[in-house]
């Protein structure tokens, strides 16, 4: 049986896989969680706050929203779409990424806007096309919820401001990493976690496939921007919301012609340096086999058609990528490795009481 | 675009062995969902429900009381027994039973989707339903 509810309309965020790339080929790392920043500590109660308002549709101008709608736990932290959720009546243009180790994540957005979980709450909530909520509404819309104003005060000593909200949410993000991959147990030198066909995918992933050039460390990323000129996503094409989207976030970063804008220029929009153009940050492999669609605008729906897309040299005219003349049999193997090791301990978090 | 493209391919590759129910769910800051939902319950009264569904998506938001009767015409509805219809008690309840349903069942993405009660949020493509519709029918024996 379907069941469909009708009218409106909703999508957010994003996704890119990288490999290859110039200079030096980093070592994978076994999981180690990331640093907790003085500032704001991890406590059991701020965790529990921020797991509340994560699922709280009161961060949303309309009340549709909540984070969790385009960073399902179901769904690994995604929304499982190509384009992400987005506010009712708009359109997003970016994939939606896992949350799964963002503890992990130096940069966070595909165009890597903020460095701290902290700095990055509060965008979607304040995006038109996203959550679309007035933060100083949003204070006062907390305060007027009893339990909210204790609970701040219990965590906080303090009242409820957009600043320890984003603390709050922050902190619960922090507990989202997915410990225990076999990829963990086979860097510590358990070779038999894995099988022999991932075995030989790791050999083709650290080799001949050139991906720890982009994807090493514990996350699997070198934590930086590159332009693989990824083919557009129909979807997107001609979509007046679409091109609202684009022209509204390129005219709050202040690129000039934002009017005649019809692509995703990527970090560019933050730098406004050229080799930025269409750049977009290199994303954890953790946890990929349960993370798609891919890349920023999520135009691939499986891991044969990204390992298709770097085998090729990557997207038209692009700088980074060279062809990696890989076979049928260990395009399968580099499959297998990354289904096989890279997904850790399932991350379960269940929908909170609400106040 | 919305849903009914892929909800359209769906019912005729699975005729006979799916039930589609739809549910209205009108949002609340759209002057003419409401509008919009009431005629295209009212077209079904006069077997064109897709029909107008389609020209609803089509022209939207052009969706103003006077597009919706010009629509029913374009449509080669009795505009007389759609306007009566569309304004309606029965119809107005309906929709209002919906809402709350969706309220009650603490949902309020559109389309929402439940197959088998699966629950899919937001619009997919065809091969993404029927993956789980196939695994449905082979879990129930179909």
């Amino acid at each position: 049986m379907i069941r469909r509810l009708f009218i409106a309309m909703g999508f957010i965020f994003f996704s890119a896989l990288t490999f290859t790339l110039p200079s030096f080929a980093g070592h994978l790392e076994p999981f180690k969680e990331a640093p907790v920043p003085k500032e704001n500590p991890q406590t059991g109660n701020k965790i529990e706050l921020g797991k509340q308002l994560f699922f709280d549709r009161r961060l949303s101008g309309d009340g549709t929203m909540s984070c969790a709608t385009c960073h399902n736990p179901e769904r690994a932290f995604t929304d499982g779409l190509d384009i992400s959720l987005s506010y009712p009546t708009t359109r997003n243009w970016r994939n939606s990424p896992t949350l799964i180790n963002v503890a992990l994540q130096k940069f966070l957005f595909h165009d890597g806007r903020v460095r701290t979980l902290e700095d990055q709450a509060l965008f979607p909530m304040m995006s038109a096309f996203e959550m679309n909520q007035n933060l100083d509404f949003l204070e006062e819309e907390l305060t007027a919820v009893p339990e909210y104003v204790r609970s701040f005060k219990k965590v906080f000593g303090g009242e409820i401001t957009r600043k320890r909200i984003a603390m709050a949410l922050a902190s619960f993000q922090r507990t989202l990493s997915s410990k225990n991959a076999p990829i963990d147990g086979y860097l510590r030198g358990n070779k038999g976690v894995l099988s022999v066909r991932a075995q030989r995918g790791f050999a083709l992933f650290t080799g001949k496939g050139r991906c720890t050039e982009c994807h090493h460390g514990v996350s699997l990323s070198d934590h930086k921007f590159h332009a693989l000129h990824v083919p557009d996503n129909p979807a997107l094409k001609n979509d007046p919301r679409v091109i609202a989207t684009a022209r509204f976030v390129a005219k709050v970063y202040h690129y000039e012609d934002y009017r005649n804008l019809n692509e995703d220029p990527g970090r560019y929009l933050i730098t406004k340096d050229k080799k930025d153009w269409k750049a977009f940050r290199t994303p954890t492999l953790r946890e990929v086999s349960r993370t798609a669609p891919y890349m920023q605008n999520g135009v691939f729906n499986t891991l044969e058609e990204v390992i298709d897309f770097f085998n090729k040299g990557g997207g038209k005219g692009n700088k980074a990528l060279k062809p990696l003349h890989l076979g049928a049999g260990e395009k399968a193997d580099l499959k297998a490795f990354l289904v096989e090791a890279l997904a850790g301990e399932e991350v379960l978090v269940k929908h909170p009481a609400l106040p | 675009m919305g849903a009914g493209p892929a909800v359209k391919k769906i019912r005729k590759t699975y005729a006979g062995k799916i039930r589609l129910i739809i549910k209205n769910y009108p949002y609340r800051y759209r002057d003419y969902a409401f509008g919009a939902a009431a005629a295209s319950l009212a077209a079904r009264d006069q077997g064109k429900y897709w029909e107008m569904h389609d020209l609803l998506i089509e022209r939207s938001p052009k969706l103003d009381r006077q597009s919706l009767v010009s629509y029913a015409r374009e449509l080669g509805l009795n505009v007389n027994r759609f306007i009566r219809a569309m304004d309606g008690k029965k119809i107005g309840k309906a929709i209002k039973k919906d809402l709350k349903l969706a309220v009650k069942m603490d949902l309020y993405n559109t389309p929402t989707f439940f197959i088998n009660g699966r629950k899919v949020v937001g619009n997919r493509p065809y091969e993404y339903l029927t993956k789980i519709i196939d695994e449905e029918l082979k879990r129930t024996g179909k």
